[in-house]
């Protein structure tokens, strides 16, 4: 008996939970279907109309979010590619030698996510400007290696050192090089680690403010900073960003879905060993 | 007959961390193996028989000290290069892979062999080491004495020129060790491969190896044949490692008369003889020693375990303070503080020097 009464409890404080996380999303969604003359009427019935997304994706409020879209992935992929690519070794490395300041260089890549961005973000400007990497795709991505790089190598690291260095070994003995031991035998072991690793450095890339508010203008804008375009003007269109919100979950979302099956076995963070 | 000599000469490990005191695993170790000849590296954990095998195989660096294999030296090679086969403690399989996939994945390093040469001799080796229904397994779905024998194929089928075994029964359960034991021989003694087996289990050594060295501290303290390391251990740590149940090691005076003082009423006849007033360390295995009617030395009954095919009798001699442990036959039956007498064979007495712990010939 107490344990049913117990159980409901944590049911509707589960529940209660639930109401208060998707209320923002649900009222994201309403409001992005309402017309724009019934923008700020508070009660629910209102005659619901797709054009806040047509014109979000149509670009005929002269702001090009289809092109803040591309820009986001383009970004956002690039910067977990780069960061896998040297990543990867260097995680591999920190878990199988200590060589001279191998912990200062991990401590080092971690105290990046120490600091708000907006502390570096002036000097950043500055130094991006000089360098002709200002509104690129190429500085977007280097500057978001501050965000995914510390992520993927500290991550990778743990699953690396869970794996048991005789299986390479073994490979080592077999004829194989480092190099063949590293790609053959160690990196198709931590594929689940690589998914979810992946996927929660490219969400917090994608959901990046500030790096782009500052180090774009235009060309290389991401959907972050180009939602808020619509709330410029002489009348902010509430409507057109929450359209421009939606839109933007939308990639996240995918990729988690696609990757799920890895997802419940990486983020346990190699804490449950065969 | 495809086995190498191999050859250890002086060979040392030293760690060095900053700022920590260095340890020296390994001190100088000489050692010789015929080809076909399976050497049991036996000692505690610490001992440095890991390192030495890793060593060999090219897995640790070597501080000094040479390594040959087949008259040529080895040391400068990396391990790729070597052509020494590992069973790893953990069995190191690959766990995406089958049976035959493991086995197919060390040929394929080299990319000599064909694919039609592969399959057979993935075929051949699975046949030698009785893994022919298991070949399309997963790491996964086996029992650790078949994980064992892949493992072991998988060290054989590169037909290296040494093979080493990490102690390779230590995770199997009493029944599998013994059969894997069995198996284990049969196989090496069938295709003469040059073996070392590092092990801290006696048993495991003794009943596989053809010599024993026994290590303590990166030293060998003793190399012979299983019989000589348990007939004439060469200091206290063989006599008390080798041997099960342990052997008793009672402290004495010897009195020059091939005598040894235990206490003020006990004396036991020493095999060989010392001189007078010398401290000496008697060593008495439980199996060499009976309980008797008459003569002998008078003892009380401390503890008796019956083990049904034998029992062990703890007893306790007149002012010793050590206790003495005596096999018995299985139809003794003791009581605590029974009087017995006990009578040891002073041929099968051992006696070392207090001092130094070794042997007293």
């Amino acid at each position: 008996m107490r344990k049913r009464v117990l159980g409901w409890l944590c049911d509707t404080a589960l529940i209660l939970y639930f109401v208060f996380a998707l209320f923002p999303i649900a009222w994201m969604v309403i409001l992005s279907l309402k017309p724009a003359d019934q923008l700020f009427s508070t009660y629910f019935s209102f005659s619901p109309t797709l054009d806040g997304y047509r014109t979000v994706l149509g670009d005929s409020e002269g702001i090009p979010f289809v092109r803040f879209f591309v820009n986001s992935l383009v970004v956002s992929v690039g910067a977990v590619v780069l960061s896998l690519v040297v990543g990867l070794p260097a995680a591999y490395a920190s878990a199988r030698w200590r060589f001279k300041g191998s912990e200062n260089l991990m401590f080092t890549l971690l105290s990046f996510r120490f600091a708000p961005e907006l502390t570096v973000i002036i000097p950043l400007f500055v130094l991006y400007q000089k360098l002709g990497l200002f509104d690129t795709y190429v500085g977007m991505v280097w500057v978001l290696q501050l965000v995914t790089l510390p992520l993927i190598v500290w991550i990778m690291r743990s699953y690396f050192a869970d794996l048991t260095p005789e299986l390479e070994q073994a490979a080592l003995l077999d004829g194989y090089t480092r190099k063949q031991a590293f790609f053959k035998v160690a990196l198709p072991l931590v594929k689940p680690g690589i998914a979810a690793v992946s996927l929660l450095a490219f969400i917090f890339a994608w959901n990046n403010f500030v790096f782009p508010l500052i180090l774009t203008s235009n060309e290389a804008q991401t959907v972050t900073v180009g939602a808020l375009s619509f709330l410029g003007g002489d009348r902010p269109k509430y409507n057109l960003t929450a359209a421009a919100a939606l839109v933007s979950v939308v990639p996240p979302l995918l990729l988690a879905l696609t990757i799920q099956r890895y997802l419940v076995r990486g983020l346990s963070f190699g804490a449950v060993k065969s | 007959m495809t086995g190498t000599g191999l050859e250890l000469r002086e060979l040392r490990k030293t760690y060095r961390s900053r700022g920590r005191p260095s340890v020296d695993a390994v001190r100088g170790i000489d050692l010789s193996l015929g080809s076909g000849e399976l050497l049991g590296l036996l000692g505690p954990s610490g001992c440095g028989k890991s390192t030495t095998l890793r060593m060999i195989a090219g897995l640790e660096s070597v501080t000094g000290g040479d390594i040959l294999v087949g008259g040529a030296s080895v040391v400068e090679r990396p391990a790729q290069q070597r052509n020494i086969g590992v069973a790893f403690e953990n069995y190191a399989l690959y766990p995406p892979l089958s049976v035959a996939e493991n086995l197919a994945f060390g040929l394929k390093a080299r990319r000599r062999a064909a694919r039609g040469d592969v399959e057979r001799k993935v075929k051949e080796i699975a046949e030698r080491v009785g893994l022919t229904g298991l070949l399309d397994a997963r790491p996964a779905g086996l029992s650790s004495g078949q994980k064992q024998r892949v493992s072991l194929a998988r060290a054989l089928i590169r037909e290296p020129d040494v093979l080493l075994l990490d102690e390779p029964l230590s995770h199997l359960d009493a029944a599998q060790r013994d059969s894997t034991r069995r198996e284990l021989k049969r196989i090496q003694k069938d295709l003469g491969h040059t073996t070392i087996l590092v092990t801290h289990d006696q048993e495991e050594a003794l009943s596989l190896a053809d010599r024993i060295a026994v290590m303590k501290d990166g030293v060998i303290q003793q190399l012979g044949t299983p019989y000589e390391i348990y007939d004439s251990p060469a200091n206290v740590f063989v006599a008390d490692f080798v041997g099960e149940p342990a052997i008793t090691l009672l402290p004495g005076i010897s009195g020059g008369d091939g005598h040894a003082r235990l206490s003020d009423s006990v004396r036991i006849a020493l095999p060989v003889p010392v001189d007078r007033g010398r401290e000496v360390v008697v060593g008495i295995r439980p199996e060499d020693v009976r309980l008797t009617a008459e003569g002998g030395l008078p003892a009380r009954v401390v503890a008796h375990e019956p083990l049904l095919e034998s029992g062990l009798a703890t007893l306790a001699l007149d002012g010793v303070e050590r206790h003495l442990v005596v096999l018995t036959d299985p139809e003794v039956r003791l009581a605590h503080d029974d009087r017995v007498r006990v009578a040891a064979d002073p041929r099968h007495t051992h006696v070392f020097d207090a001092e130094t712990g070794e042997a007293l010939r």
